[in-house]
């Protein structure tokens, strides 16, 4: 048996002692001190031994904060107690424990025998001490019957008290215990939140092979109670990479990129690199990938899906150059799919690969791609309808080389203002200038920005994730669909919506090009003619379908990325029914008892009612 | 020219960042090494990007074991006065008596509503921080006999327990601009504690502001000196050359403070930034000049 064994202090003691005798129990080796306040404030009090103390978890006993009343001067307000924890988490490390069932109460000066009864709880034994030669004398106890400590990561009481029911956490298997994140580790705040999202899951497993992928996929299997989400790079809108209380597998650690072949410019990336990192492996030899308009982005989340991006006018999506993968799948088989291997799911992972398994590697065959030219415009228009139908026409007229995205958000008095980002692939500041004449006339010019740059630079812009994490936080509210063209009507209805000041960021990304060289059937990505993608996003959900609801009739399927809706319909919406009917039958060879439901869920139960 | 004649004090007003929280517990450590007399934090208790600052002076005053501290204001909305009350005295036991407060009737309210707090008009938010105070002055007080009763329109208690009682005599800053908020500051508070930046009309206004105040403590039966005037100034730099207050070399600090100090009644800086070496050289270079010039001058 493990004895852990700590003090109880006194509320009687002076403060000064009281601090003492805490430091004095850390640096003895003791496991825990437990404060009585008595008549003074619990958790300030606690906070303050937090702060007189470096490295002891310290308990107190605290009562839920009650319901919260304006009237009553004694009330407090959860949501101010939750940020409180969440504060002192980050100043003083997952230290505290405020389950007094946490720990176990021995009697002042115990025997052998009365630690021994005292410990067969299994929690932490604390003891009475006022004196220093008391505590020291706990400590000369614990060393004599410490007995064995547990391999593996030792987490302290309050990191376990911190342990949410319903996970097994002492089960996790061995290739993962020593990178897992459970929220009273300190990695916990850097891993909780994704970009847009803001988390509390219950563990976070951090798999770096396809064989620990694996055995994440069979703990999780074990956990068919809790949500269940999969992470590369964090940016997801409809693929909810964390979620609270249930199970993260996050395999951002697959991030190497490597040259398999210069010849046919074969490359093979983990899911857990960015694209920024990606365009700047590529760019020394010359060539690049077309991913998105954002270079922190991960590899995984996008190229399972799409990806709609600055060269997809001339190049098609990212999918498109998808040549093979490898991936875990539910049952944790490990296998490799491209035209020839399992075709099928080659097919399936291309625009629906959340709901098939786990890609662990990606290879692609990337294009030359020499300087570009990048663009920002920010214009004010009087008309936001007027200048949404000409944007469509020029931007849809375009030359293949020629991607300009739009994005606005509420009309202000003097107009709307919007922001062109654009990429013309031509190294001739000729060609550039004129391919970008015509947009930069949309409005009153009022910032410019156009530089030759290498795609690497384009996708630079997009800020470091760096070691502390992403730090999203509530829900996003975003809504997404496919126009085959820009009509007039499209335009009224969509200023409309913008009037209506419940949308705060409206983007048109234009598509069209060898996105639509590619037959439908060729990919789980089927809506092939679209010309342009439309995302809305708001702060609430009941104003955003409201608002939505006026481009709703124009709209022909919608790009799962930007949608954060989740309903049958809206999966219908991103696969035509001959796509579903497929992926329905994948997902049935593949996944049939639904582990992968992250992200526009194919679920079959749901679709048979 | 108005001098209260108070005792002079000098601090800083720290931002509560949760972005790197051991840096802003080592502002208030840089604080107590250098000898500044108080470090003061900001309150936004809706705000993600902060620390909840109540738990961050808590942990604070452990780390320091000189300097005085306060919260800069504290947003009643959002800290029920009897919680408040008993956590400022809990802590001023625990620090032998270094806990001071400040505290405002709120201010941006739709976060305190998304909190779940209750937002009320400014004239409302007078009458709640009158009953807030009175209640925290009952907490505090040991002495009467009995429970605190208030059948106020914004607060109710029904024999809540008094204590615990303070180390000391804690003060209580009111954050205030708007006249009935100065009134209320004048007849209840022990203290005046706005930031340079958003009184309206800057310097020039506070000679009638602070006439305000002395005229409402006169009525309430107090002396003008009850009311400590503080002062927050968030724009300060050491300067080569004179740009603009407390934005240039030491010796115009010097000056521009012992005249806040002897035109404008002001006794307590609290200067932000956030720089530690602006605030050593604060209590090393400019303080003790400032206190000596005020000395020759009074
Ligand atoms: C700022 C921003 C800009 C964007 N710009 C574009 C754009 O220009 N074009 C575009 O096409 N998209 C764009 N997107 C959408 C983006 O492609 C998706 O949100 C994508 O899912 C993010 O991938 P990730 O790995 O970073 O996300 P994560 O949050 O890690 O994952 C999101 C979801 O993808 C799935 N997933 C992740 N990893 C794997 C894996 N290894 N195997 C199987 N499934 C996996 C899971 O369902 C998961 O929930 C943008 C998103 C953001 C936030």
């Amino acid at each position: 048996m493990t004895l852990e064994l700590g003090v109880v202090l006194d509320p009687a003691l002076p403060p000064a002692t009281m601090a003492a005798l805490a430091q004095r129990a850390e640096e003895a080796g003791l496991d825990m001190v437990v404060t009585n306040p008595g008549d003074l404030d619990p958790w300030t009090t606690a906070t303050w031994l937090l702060g007189s103390t470096k490295s002891i978890p310290i308990g107190v006993a605290l009562a839920p904060v009650a319901t919260p009343d304006p009237r009553d001067p004694e009330a407090g307000y959860p949501s101010v107690a939750g940020r409180a924890r969440d504060s002192l988490d980050l100043l003083a490390g997952a230290r505290l424990i405020t389950d007094p069932s946490a720990w176990t109460l021995a009697p002042a000066d115990p025997s052998p025998a009365d630690l021994e009864r005292a410990a067969a709880a299994n929690l932490p034994v604390v003891v009475p001490a006022s004196t220093e030669a008391e505590v020291d004398r706990l400590a000369r106890l614990l060393i004599e019957h410490r007995g064995p400590r547990p391999t593996g990561p030792r987490r302290t009481s309050s990191v376990r008290a911190k342990r949410l029911p319903g996970i097994a956490y002492d089960e996790v298997p061995a290739s993962l215990a020593e990178t897992a994140v459970e929220p009273g580790d300190p990695a916990y705040r850097t891993v909780r939140s994704t970009y847009l999202r803001g988390g509390r899951p219950g563990l976070v497993l951090r798999p770096t092979t396809p064989p620990q992928v694996a055995d994440a996929l069979a703990f999780a299997d074990r956990h068919r109670h809790l949500p269940l989400g999969i992470r590369s790079g964090g940016h997801g809108v409809s693929g909810r990479s964390t979620n609270n209380g249930g199970l993260v597998i996050d395999v951002g650690g697959m991030n190497t990129i490597e040259v398999l072949d210069t010849a046919t410019r074969r490359v093979r990336i983990g899911p857990g690199a960015t694209w920024k990192q990606v365009a700047a492996a590529l760019d020394p030899y010359g060539w690049a990938l077309g991913s998105g308009d954002y270079g922190g982005v991960g590899v995984g989340g996008l190229a399972t899906a799409g990806g709609i991006g600055y060269l997809s006018r001339k190049h098609g999506l990212t999918i498109d150059h998808l040549v093979a993968v490898e991936m875990v799948l539910a049952d944790g088989s490990i296998v490799r799919a491209d035209r020839e291997e399992n075709p099928d799911l080659f097919w399936g992972v291309r625009g629906a690969g959340a709901n098939l398994g786990v890609v662990t590697a990606f290879e692609f065959e990337v294009y030359e791609v020499a300087e570009v030219g990048s663009a920002q415009l920010t214009l004010v228009v009087p008309d936001i309808e007027e200048a949404l139908l000409r944007f469509g026409e020029m931007a849809a007229e375009a030359p293949r080389d020629t991607t300009v995205f739009l994005v606005t958000g509420r009309p202000r008095p003097e107009g709307s203002v919007i922001q062109l980002y654009g990429l013309v692939d031509s190294p001739d500041p000729e060609v550039i200038v004129e391919r970008l004449t015509p947009f930069a006339s949309l409005g009153a010019l009022v910032q410019q920005q156009v530089i030759l740059a290498h795609y690497t630079d384009v996708m630079n812009q997009a800020h470091d994730i760096g070691p502390d994490g992403h730090h999203g936080h509530g829900e996003p509210h975003a809504r997404s669909g496919l126009i085959p063209g820009l009509t007039s009507e499209f335009a009224r209805d969509a200023a409309q919506l913008l009037r209506t000041g419940d949308v705060y960021f409206f983007q048109l990304r234009t598509m069209g090009g060898a996105i639509a060289d590619v037959d439908p059937t060729a990919t789980a990505f089927a809506h092939r003619n679209a010309a342009f993608q439309i995302t809305a996003m708001g702060g609430g959900t009941e104003a955003l379908d409201t608002a939505w609801s006026l481009v709703q009739p124009h709209l022909e399927g919608l790009y799962l990325s930007f949608e954060t809706t989740r309903s049958p319909e809206r999966v219908a919406d991103a696969f035509p029914p001959a796509t579903l009917t497929r992926l329905r039958e994948l997902k049935q060879r593949f996944d049939p008892t639904n582990l992968f439901r992250d992200n526009f869920n194919i679920d079959l139960s749901e679709m048979n009612r | 020219m108005t001098d209260y004649g108070h005792d002079l004090l000098f601090g800083t007003f720290v931002t509560p960042s949760a972005q790197s929280p051991q840096k802003v517990v080592d502002l208030a450590v840089t604080a107590d090494r250098a000898g500044l007399d108080l470090v003061t934090f900001q309150d936004h208790p809706y705000q993600p990007a902060f620390l909840d600052t109540w738990t961050l002076i808590s942990y604070a005053a452990a780390r320091t074991s000189r300097v005085h501290l306060a919260g800069n204001v504290h947003s009643l909305p959002l800290r029920p006065p009897a919680m408040l009350a008993r956590a400022v005295a809990s802590l001023d036991r625990l620090s032998d008596g270094r806990i001071e407060l400040g505290i405002g009737a709120g201010a941006f309210w739709d976060g305190i509503e998304a909190m779940g707090g209750r937002r009320l008009t400014a004239a409302q938010g007078v009458t709640a921080l009158r009953e807030a105070i009175g209640i925290i002055r009952e907490v505090w007080d040991v002495s009467t006999r009995g429970g605190i009763h208030l059948d106020g329109e914004f607060y109710q208690v029904d024999g809540a327990k008094r204590g615990p009682e303070p180390a000391h005599d804690v003060p209580i800053w009111v954050g205030s601009y708007k006249p009935k908020m100065l009134e209320l500051t004048g007849a209840y508070a022990d203290g005046w504690l706005p930031t340079l930046e958003y009184i309206e009309g800057g310097l020039d206004s506070v000679p009638g502001i602070n006439g305000r105040i002395d005229e409402a403590a006169a009525a309430a039966g107090r002396s003008p000196g009850d009311v400590r005037r503080l002062l927050n100034l968030m724009n300060v730099s050491f300067q080569p050359t004179s740009r603009a207050l407390l934005n240039g070399p030491v010796d115009q600090w010097v000056e521009d403070l012992a005249g806040l100090v002897l035109e404008y009644g002001f006794s307590t800086f609290l200067i932000g930034g956030d720089d530690p070496a602006v605030a050593e050289r604060f209590a090393a270079e400019v303080a003790p000049q400032v206190r000596e010039l005020v000395a020759r001058e009074r």
